[in-house]
């Protein structure tokens, strides 16, 4: 049950903060999670397979987010964003808006009934607008909590869904609800967020249907995927000849981050190999600067893709243009490794191997006191070599990459890294 | 009485229907006796799917569920949860692996693929119809961790393990802790000393009484279950007394007669018999190397007080609940000529040339010659096309390019040549690439089949690159020093390996179970990894994954008990005539020898026995079984796998 006390708050319900809420909540800790969005599972459970090993991501996610949603000392607050937290003594007070979702999560039993029924059409932000959802919605099929939420803003107020739901689930009198928290110990488990492709107008994303971001690919890969198959935007052929373009929004001044992203070659060459399971003939070609496949098996796993076929161009890809009769795509690159000079290759499919950018609205939440970030907007460590989820602030802590780029091992490893620093500062202030 | 089975089985994404016809598997087997039903489910591990089990026990009163899906290592737990959750007993859960043993394995023929599912699946119905209940044993924990290696890793966790409260045992085969931190100079990020932050590390060890430092201590062996391990420690005599306050310590080392290469530096200096690793080493009295030293007594002569030679090996037993292993690395040793290693004097590892610049006074030079132009020649012992060490040792672009920054810092008039395949500074270590390059350093990319040639030229030593960022044109260097950035290997631990059972990979580090689900656990239960000896790192990421196995160790320990796995072997008194056979094949010394009413059988220590089933095959008498696998689930396993074979 909800309780307005709690050892330790994350704010984040993504795979980091669901390992560190995990783990402290195994120690014995009460631990409240805040989520802003209708379900937990962050980035993490919209992604096809994960590397180096190929599990598929809903393997390892949904039973993480069963076993977060179930543990006697986690509760779940979805939906919710923090509005302030303020230091009181060793304590914290945290408020919470909990937004309407104009249904009862308590009566809701995920049947989809209101879905089926809802007249409107909107883009669905869980598959990066790949296709549309209606206004009453399950965010997505391996939602936590499976219940469904009311978009009010496209809502059209038609009443169809309180008409059809059998559980009586639906209320349109929700208001917002504040909450006030004492906790002991905060965890920032904020996540990053996505670089946006149009920031490379060079790149034409947005402009040629044909340039996707790696995001879009991975949801046309993953299980729950939308069309069932992997198909151009523009017209729903099956694409011939894919080129990735590594470092879009990465260690590139110009987009105005120059940080390397640190995931996104091992998950265009994850792509790339899933590419050539779903799509035997096709040709994929990736377009990069440096290789960096790093971590335990990745660079075996960089080697299997070359033995697949996976083509390697070393070359940074100045620009795309649109053949305007077939809808493929012009890629200018430089061409190093080969003859050298200023090359184009045509493609079917181009897909823009997008990086992270920092997530900077925890530091929004503290009002009384300020929250350092670093140069890159990321929350600041302060001991990044001997207490590394340590921030400025005393009894505040961050974990994945709330920090910095990291993949999903590394985000797991500083949630777990986390969840010890808190622990002993718990006990520490007894 | 008619049993009430129900089955499910799990599309899971694709992975499985998109090879096995998963309805037609449910038609096959829904009808199998003692099913009451059979479902299909597109994530049987999600939690409306596991909702849906749950109230379809509860709803229709079943006994038994099989869940046909991935591999029991993924989902046994989740689903004998949802079991228990539902009201049943955990055991008499069955999963079945159509998964990994099927549909992954038989892509290429869906039509058999479908036919092994469905068979499976039967063996798995008949084996839910003969589970019988079972109830782990619970049992107390001891509150103690042992960390086996006093590098940043294990001293980082032993603060922490003591902070929440566990005794720790600290346990270092060297006289000295610190591991190879302390070997470094300035550190990626903060370009904090290495020794200031072992320092730092040891200021805070010192400080807990509930931490015991065992320094020249190595496992010699290992036993017992989780929560109740027993290890047993060998230590090497120091003969430094604790107490050692000899105001002569500077002309004893002066007048030690023996001299060996210093590890420490990698063999550019020589260091005494009596020794510490570097000045301000921890614990902070010297240590003997009783190797080396010819018993002289030239030390004794001049501090009497502070020696005692006849100090001998102890062996001591420690019981603890949890071991954590921060075993470290050592830098890959190329070989003799590799790049001119061994060959030419100006040829020297990376970590060779952090302790040079630790040495130097004043300007950079070496064999009396000042260095203006070294040339970086990296992924030396990694990323091998032809060698044992496929893998990339993570730190080493990072650490190369630290270097450099450094030497500009420090002498600005050193040249440095980057001769890289690819530079992997991730995420913000990119910072110091592009510093780097703003220095004016030179960067050359060559080809793994084509590598850079280092050979005599005159007086010189020469470096060619074949440069694939001009157009593959030939270039020649002519460096002062080359530096070979040579990667991360496993540390020698003396067999840990094998004392622990636990496994390593190709690449000789040790195995996590997952490396996203469990990343710090072995399958040694209550046997966690951290650090380098798990795999390449640098400090953040080692640190990062000490407290990881800190959190695991505890989450572990702190309730005080802990729920033993109830499949063990069992043993039927009657019928064992006691021959011995079950003792001498039990690699866990699980069964011992005992006399009842008059007649000597066997008996299972069910906190040693892992229920591995060695033991079964070999009873003479057919005394033995496994719970949870006995001969009535394996014989109506086969019975439902070759149901319509013609016997």
């Amino acid at each position: 049950m909800f309780h307005l006390e709690y050892d330790v708050m994350v704010v984040g319900g993504g795979i980091a903060g669901q390992e560190t809420a995990l783990n402290l909540a195994d120690m014995g800790f009460k631990v409240i999670i805040i989520e802003k969005e209708a379900s937990i599972g962050g980035k993490m459970i919209l992604l096809s397979k994960v590397f180096p090993t190929l599990d598929c991501a809903s393997c390892i996610a949904t039973p993480k987010m069963s076993e977060t949603m179930r543990h006697e000392n986690i509760e779940v607050l979805s939906y919710s964003e923090v509005m302030s937290i303020e230091r009181i003594d060793k304590k914290f007070k945290v408020k919470i808006l909990k937004k309407p979702k104009y249904v009862r999560e308590d009566l809701c039993t995920g049947c989809q009934e209101c879905e089926a029924n809802c007249p409107v059409n909107v883009e669905d932000q869980f598959n990066f607008g790949l296709v549309g959802r209606r206004a009453a919605y399950i965010p997505f099929s391996t939602a936590i909590p499976k219940t469904a939420v009311i978009d009010i803003e496209n809502c059209v107020l038609c009443g169809v869904c309180e008409r059809v739901c059998p559980a009586n689930a639906i209320d349109f009198t929700q208001e917002p609800e504040t909450y006030t928290l004492k906790v002991k110990a905060v965890v920032l488990a904020t996540g990053f967020n996505l670089f946006p492709a149009r920031k490379k107008p060079q790149y034409g994303f947005g402009k040629f249907p044909n340039v996707m971001d790696a995001m879009e690919m991975d949801r046309l890969l993953s299980p729950t995927r939308p069309y069932n198959a992997v198909v151009r935007p523009l017209d729903g052929k099956i694409p011939e000849n894919i080129a990735y373009v590594l470092c879009t929004g990465s260690r590139d001044i110009t987009a105005g981050n120059p940080i390397c992203s640190q995931i996104c070659c091992m998950y265009s060459i994850k792509q790339a190999q899933l590419l050539m399971g779903a799509l035997p003939l096709a040709d994929i070609t990736i377009y990069y600067i440096d290789i960096r496949a790093f971590g335990k098996g990745f660079e075996e796993f960089y080697q299997q893709a070359k033995d697949m076929g996976v083509q390697f161009v070393k070359g940074k890809v100045a620009k795309i243009e649109e053949i305007k009769e077939t809808g493929n795509l012009i890629v200018r690159y430089e061409d190093i490794e080969g003859s050298g000079g200023v090359k184009e290759a045509e493609h079917d499919l181009v897909v823009l191997s997008v990086g992270m950018l920092s997530n900077p609205e925890a530091a929004g939440m503290f009002k009384f006191e300020t929250l350092e970030l670093d140069e890159f907007n990321y929350v600041k460590q302060v001991d990044p070599l001997l207490n590394p989820a340590k921030t400025n602030l005393k009894g505040v802590f961050a974990a994945g990459t709330a920090t910095g780029p990291k993949d999903i091992p590394d985000s797991i490893l500083s949630a777990g890294a986390a969840s010890a620093e808190v622990a002993a500062y718990i006990r520490s202030i007894k | 009485m008619k049993r009430r089975i129900g089955v499910y089985i799990c599309h899971c994404g694709g992975n499985i229907s998109d090879y096995v016809d998963v309805k037609k598997v449910r038609e096959a087997v829904k009808d199998e006796e003692g099913v009451f039903l059979a479902k299909t489910t597109v994530f049987a591990c999600s939690d409306s799917s596991q909702k849906e089990i749950i109230a379809d026990i509860q709803e229709n009163n079943l006994d038994g569920i099989v869940v046909a899906s991935c591999s029991p290592k993924l989902h046994l737990h989740t689903f004998r949860s949802v079991a228990e959750r539902a009201g049943l007993n955990p055991y008499e859960y069955v999963q079945v692996n159509i998964r990994e043993q099927d549909s992954w394995a038989h892509s290429d023929n869906p039509e058999k693929a479908t036919e092994k599912a469905i068979r499976l699946i039967r063996a798995g119905i008949k084996r839910a119809i003969e589970a019988k209940p079972l109830t782990p044993n619970e049992i107390p924990v001891i509150n103690g961790v042992a960390v086996i290696g006093g590098g940043a890793a294990g001293m980082r966790a032993a603060i922490e393990l003591s902070d929440t409260g566990l005794n720790v045992y600290l346990i270092e085969k060297e006289h000295f802790l610190g591991g190879r931190i302390p070997q470094w100079g300035e550190l990626f990020e903060t370009n904090e000393r290495g020794e200031v932050l072992i320092e730092r590390l040891y200021k805070e060890i010192v400080k807990r009484n509930n931490i015991k430092i065992f320094t020249g201590a190595e496992v010699e062996s290992f036993s017992g279950c989780v929560g109740n391990f027993e290890l047993g420690v060998r230590i090497k005599p120091r003969f430094v007394k604790r107490d050692f306050n000899c105001k002569d310590y500077e002309k004893i080392l002066k007048e030690c007669p023996v001299e060996v290469e210093d590890e420490f530096n990698f063999g550019l200096t020589k260091r005494k018999a009596i020794y510490k690793s570097y000045e301000k080493a921890f614990p902070e009295i010297p240590a003997i190397d009783k190797e080396n030293c010819t018993r002289c007594g030239i030390c004794e002569k001049l501090c009497p007080e502070s020696f005692d030679f006849n100090q001998k090996e102890e062996k001591l037993n420690l019981r603890v609940g949890a071991v954590i292993l921060t075993t470290g690395f050592s830098p890959y040793e190329p070989k003799e000529g590799e790049f001119g290693y061994g060959k030419f004097n100006s040829v020297l590892t990376l970590q060779q040339f952090r302790r040079l610049m630790e040495l130097s006074n004043g300007e950079l030079s070496y064999n009396s010659k000042k260095i203006k132009n070294i040339a970086f020649i990296y992924c030396v012992g990694s990323r091998q096309k032809d060698g044992e060490n496929k893998y990339c040792s993570r730190y080493c672009c990072t650490a190369a390019i630290h270097t450099s920054l450094l030497l500009k810092e420090k002498y600005n008039d050193i040249k440095s040549y980057h001769l890289f395949r690819d530079i992997r500074t991730y995420g913000k270590q990119e910072i110091l690439y592009r510093d780097s390059c703003k220095n004016g350093d030179i960067y050359l990319k060559f080809d793994e089949s084509n590598p850079p040639i280092v050979e005599k030229n005159g007086v010189d030593v020469s470096v060619k690159i074949k440069d694939i960022l001009t157009d593959g044109e030939e270039i020649e260097i002519i460096p002062d020093l080359v530096v070979l950035v040579t990667g991360m290997i496993p540390r020698e631990n003396g067999g840990l390996e094998k004392i622990f059972k636990v496994p390593v990979g190709r690449d000789k580090f040790f195995s996590e179970i997952h490396p996203k689900l469990r990343p710090v656990e072995t399958v040694i239960n209550g046997v966690y990894i951290a650090g380098t000896g798990q795999g390449p790192k640098n400090l953040t990421e080692t640190i990062l994954s000490s407290l990881s196995s800190v959190a695991k160790a505890y989450s572990l320990l702190s309730s005080g008990t802990l729920k033993l796995e109830p499949i063990v072997a069992i043993i039927d008194e009657e019928k064992c005539e006691w021959c011995g056979n079950c003792d001498e094949v039990c690699v866990y010394d699980a069964i011992e020898k005992k006399s009842e009413n008059g007649k000597e059988v066997a008996v299972i220590n069910e906190a040693l026995c892992k229920g591995c089933g060695s033991c079964v095959p070999v009873c003479e008498s057919r005394a033995i079984e496994i719970k949870g696998y006995t001969n009535k689930e394996i014989l109506g396993m086969i019975d439902g796998i070759l149901k319509e074979v013609n016997r």
